[in-house]
């Protein structure tokens, strides 16, 4: 399998009033032909900014790319001009976010914005275009496409309209789709409707997924291999079975812990065991990070971890770790 | 013992007056611009260089000069000292309308979002107020009393109200939403507290801004009633009325119109910018952004 | 004879108006709680589970006496509160305390944190002066917090913080009952742990009770003693946790159950039995059993009749025509 983006070594930053907030801090990973790849992290680890910053949709007047490159099928995007961007976004990459009523136009009934996106990146007529619509809707199973295409957004369900968006978002077959915790505002049952849907539709065009979430359950359900992010850096990647089974680093393996299960068996009593809590918060981003990121809350960490920062580990079959103590 | 949670507190930001204009430019222009304008009006007498009312018909209509600054009317009264003592009307009406028209705004403004049954009445009664046009009131006001600063005041504040209690009520309401509001209650704060100690406070920034433009467009109004004569009297030098009697020269001494009229148009902007300018910083959705 | 509930709720209902129109005329009603009868006695976390719309929220509330109940009874310590007009609901309110799910919006912006939790206890007298300084310090410590700390603002601390800020205010007049809506689940994972940890300590502390009201089911297992599940306005199974997540009864659960999803990658293969379509809108219940539109194992009768909450077997109670007195716990089947 060949890499079809290439993220090395990305620093995005923001200018706020407190200071350079550096909210990606050199990040790398790949993501292959067709695989799942799933970025995972708490609040302000930087996972939705390396989104943002593949698609060049951070705003300039706050933000910008610092360094490094991301290449997309060999061509380096850092560099593109606006024009080509645009081009390229809806297109051969898309996205889809959390919230789909605030990135559909309530003006226009959804058959015109799916349509529009075709005509846009395809250059077809306007009828094969719509025709193209409704085979989308059909495609994410929305029953009764014809009518749907007419309706607009405010007319749909939460469900439904994530459904248009991931409709809008293959309908011009991207190799890339990035999808932005994509199921967070979604109820349960809603929620594994949509999963399942976005895996079946991958099996099918052969889209690569990039997955960013905050919910290890979903990771592990639909993803095939996953970055770890904290405070703007990567602190582990791994193919989803041996990050689950054997993970490595100090921060992976606190959050495993500090998440209720369901999976595993209360103990008899129906007591309420104690969660492993991480002690202290997320370092703030305006302050240059010595050492390890994690080391303040680290249970391991030494003075190494906070004077320097810790490289990367392979430990086998493709799982990497940035941890000194691993390291030894 | 419980884990100190507290260790890596957000660090609280230092106050410095350049980084506060830096980040406040049009507040600091404004404010500067007004504070200039005030300190021109309550030293009037000090700065000005003639005497405003003196007439001296043998200077009449001299355009500016070494000796009269701004030149004189058709009277041969100085327009320099003359603007000097209109900045006085100008401020004072724009000052007690934005005042009294916030006191009240506010009083009725809590009352409409805090009292359903009061709410349906005073909406109605301030809907009538609204239709109210001030010129006409003024008119009115003044066949019913001798003219005069009062009554100027009264012709712009009836109309203004309504504007004021609009705003106080939307954002009464929106604070009575608040989930905070509703913790306190849950907390057992009743009523009076919760007013004076979760909902007046938030409402004062909006309604501090509100009150710029309320100003700002009272010194407009004043001298548009001053302009048409149902302001204040005609010998009080107020900048409407220094323009009224220039318009008649205004082909040969276009200074008696100009310079009034360009301290209204400079007063009226940094009143304008500095409501601008509070209106970004008080507003937190704004402010957050650079 | 045995203490009251410290809080019972009999056949709530909640209907909020839907107007519409240039009068503003009452044109149809959201059900948003449509018969909800519950208790939680002492010392225990009663879960309320379901997806949003399902009325949940609002139960909160309505206990709360934040919002009028339209139909019901609200007994507080066995003593109906119901009817209390606010003045005379003011002294019952030291017994209901309560945690919102927005770490953000539920404190003052304006004031500092200490004036904050030291509210509710100037508001009862409990203390003045320097015994509520003295009071509020107590209980920063307790839930984490340092207690120089209580001259910052809200935006001074973290989400957690704040959570934690909202937990100290509920504690401080030692209230029987603490209403949670959402705790935790605008927390990040790391801090949900602390949050939750907290909770249970000082359940186990001081004999609180804890309405618990939330979606996740992962967090709702891990914190309650017992759990209800909603849909629509309606309670449609209430038990004990462990027999809730090992015989679920109602298809509904059996269906959020199965919806979940786990962190194990080795689970993901087992074929997940996924209900189809969306919530109906409140406004607009189907007949019948809420249910029937969505359910694999719905017959004619579930489309007429509402089944009522009935006890199955001693403390499981479940709302489905399929599921009578006495039946057979296995797995139903699936009609024709």
């Amino acid at each position: 399998m060949s890499a079809i983006l290439e993220v090395r070594d990305l620093h995005t930053q923001f200018n706020t009033l407190d200071g350079v907030v550096r909210a990606v801090d050199g990040v790398s990973f790949d993501v292959a032909r067709g695989e799942t790849l799933g970025i995972v992290g708490e609040s302000g680890c930087g996972k939705s900014v390396t989104a943002l910053s593949i698609l060049r949709l951070i705003p300039p007047e706050t933000g910008r790319i610092a360094q490094g490159s991301i290449r997309f099928e060999g061509t380096e995007l850092t560099t593109l001009s606006e024009e080509e961007m645009k081009s390229l976004r809806g297109h051969r990459i898309s996205m889809i976010f959390q919230e789909p009523m605030t990135s559909l136009n309530p003006v226009l009934t959804v058959g015109t914005q799916i349509a529009e996106n075709v005509v846009r990146h395809l250059g077809v007529p306007w009828a094969a275009a719509r025709e193209r619509a409704r085979e989308m809707l059909d495609l994410v199973r929305i029953a009764d496409p014809g009518r749907r295409l007419d309706e607009y957004p405010h007319q749909l369900s939460g469900g439904m309209r994530q459904r248009v968006m991931i409709a809008m978002a293959l309908s011009c077959d991207p190799q890339v789709l990035i999808a932005d915790e994509p199921t967070t505002a979604l109820d349960v049952t809603i929620q594994a409707q949509i999963l399942d849907l976005m895996l079946e539709l991958k099996e099918k065009t052969g889209t690569a997924i990039v997955l960013i979430t905050h919910d290890l359950g979903v990771v592990a359900e639909t993803t095939e291999r996953v970055v770890v992010m904290y405070a703007g850096r990567k602190v582990e990647e791994a193919p989803v079975e041996a990050l689950f089974e054997d993970p490595q680093h100090p921060y992976t393996r606190g959050l495993m812990r500090a998440i209720p299960r369901l999976d595993v068996e209360a103990d008899a009593a129906g007591g309420r065991p104690r969660l492993q809590e991480i002690p202290g918060l997320v370092p703030i981003l305006t302050k240059p990070i010595v050492g390890c990121a994690f080391a303040a809350r680290c249970p391991l960490a030494t003075d190494r971890c906070r004077s320097a920062a810790p490289p990367f580990v392979d430990r086998g079959g493709g799982h990497t770790v940035a941890c000194w103590e691993v390291a030894r | 013992m419980a884990v100190v949670a507290d260790d890596l507190a957000l660090p609280a930001r230092r106050f410095s007056l350049l980084t506060a204009i830096r980040r406040n430019p049009t507040i600091a222009f404004g404010g500067v611009l007004l504070a200039v304008l005030v300190v021109m009006a309550v030293f009037a007498p000090l700065i000005a260089t003639h005497d405003p009312f003196k007439l001296s018909p043998v200077n009449r209509l001299r355009p500016p000069s070494e000796r009269w600054w701004f030149g004189t009317d058709q009277f041969g009264r100085d327009v320099f000292s003359r603007t000097i003592y209109g900045a006085r009307v100008s401020l004072i009406v724009g000052l007690s309308v934005a005042l009294i028209s916030s006191g009240l705004g506010l009083a009725l403004g809590l009352a409409c979002g805090y009292f359903k049954r009061v709410d349906g009445i005073v909406m109605r009664i301030m809907d009538g107020l609204m239709a109210i046009p001030s010129i006409l009131l003024a008119i009115a006001l003044i066949t019913l009393a001798r003219p005069g600063l009062g009554i100027v005041i009264v012709a712009i504040v009836v109309p203004e109200v309504p504007r004021v209690v609009r705003v106080v009520r939307a954002v009464v309401l929106s604070i009575r939403a608040q989930p905070y509001v509703e913790s306190a209650i849950a907390g057992g704060t009743r009523n009076m507290k919760l007013l004076v100690r979760h909902v007046l406070p938030n409402t004062l920034a909006p309604l501090i801004v509100q009150s710029t433009y309320v100003c700002a467009s009272a010194m407009l109004i004043e001298a548009g009633l001053s302009f048409l004569g149902a302001g204040v009297p005609l010998e009080v030098p107020s900048w409407g009325n220094i323009i009224a009697q220039g318009k008649t020269f205004f082909q040969i001494a276009p200074w008696t119109i100009l310079i009034p009229g360009a301290f209204l148009a400079v007063t009226v902007l940094a009143v304008n910018l500095l409501g601008d300018g509070l209106r970004d910083r008080l507003d937190p959705r704004l402010a957050r952004r650079l | 004879m045995s203490a009251p509930p410290v809080l019972a709720v009999e056949g709530l209902v909640k209907h909020f108006p839907i107007l519409g129109g240039i009068l503003q005329r009452r044109v149809g009603e959201v059900r948003a709680v449509d018969g909800v009868s519950f208790t939680i006695a002492k010392g225990e976390t009663l879960g309320l589970v379901g997806e949003s719309g399902c009325g949940k929220s609002t139960i909160g509330k309505t206990v709360l006496k934040l919002i009028e109940p339209t139909a019901g009874r609200i007994l507080l310590g066995g003593e109906d509160v119901t009817k209390l007009p606010p003045g005379a609901m003011w002294q019952h309110r030291r017994r209901i305390q309560t945690i919102f799910q927005d770490p953000y919006s539920s404190l003052n912006p304006r004031l500092p944190a200490g004036t904050i939790v030291g509210e509710p206890l100037e508001n009862f007298a409990i203390a003045r002066g320097g015994e509520t300084v003295e009071r509020v310090a107590q209980l920063f410590q307790r839930v984490g917090l340092r207690p120089d700390a209580m001259r910052k603002y809200a935006h001074e601390f973290s989400g957690g913080q704040r959570q934690r800020l909202g937990i100290a205010k509920a504690l401080s007049v030692n209230p029987d009952l603490i209403v949670a809506d959402e705790p935790v689940s605008a927390l990040d994972v790391s801090v949900q742990a602390q949050v939750l940890n907290l909770l249970i300590d000082l359940q186990e502390e001081y004999g609180l009770a804890y309405l618990f009201i939330s979606h996740d089911l992962a967090v709702m297992r891990h914190i309650s003693h017992r759990i209800a599940v909603m849909y629509l306005g309606r309670i449609v199974e209430l038990t004990d946790k462990r027999t809730l997540f090992a015989r679920p009864l109602h298809p509904y659960t059996e269906a959020l159950l199965s919806a979940a999803t786990a962190p194990d990658p080795k689970r993901r293969r087992q074929r997940r039995r996924i209900v189809q379509g969306d919530v109906p809108s409140p406004a607009k219940p189907p007949p019948g059993c809420h249910f029937h539109t969505r359910c694999p194992y719905a017959v004619a009768e579930c489309k007429v009749t509402a089944p009522p909450l009935v006890e199955v077997a001693p403390g499981h109670h479940v709302a489905c025509l399929r599921r009578p007195v006495g039946g057979d716990p296995g797995p139903l089947p699936v009609p024709g």
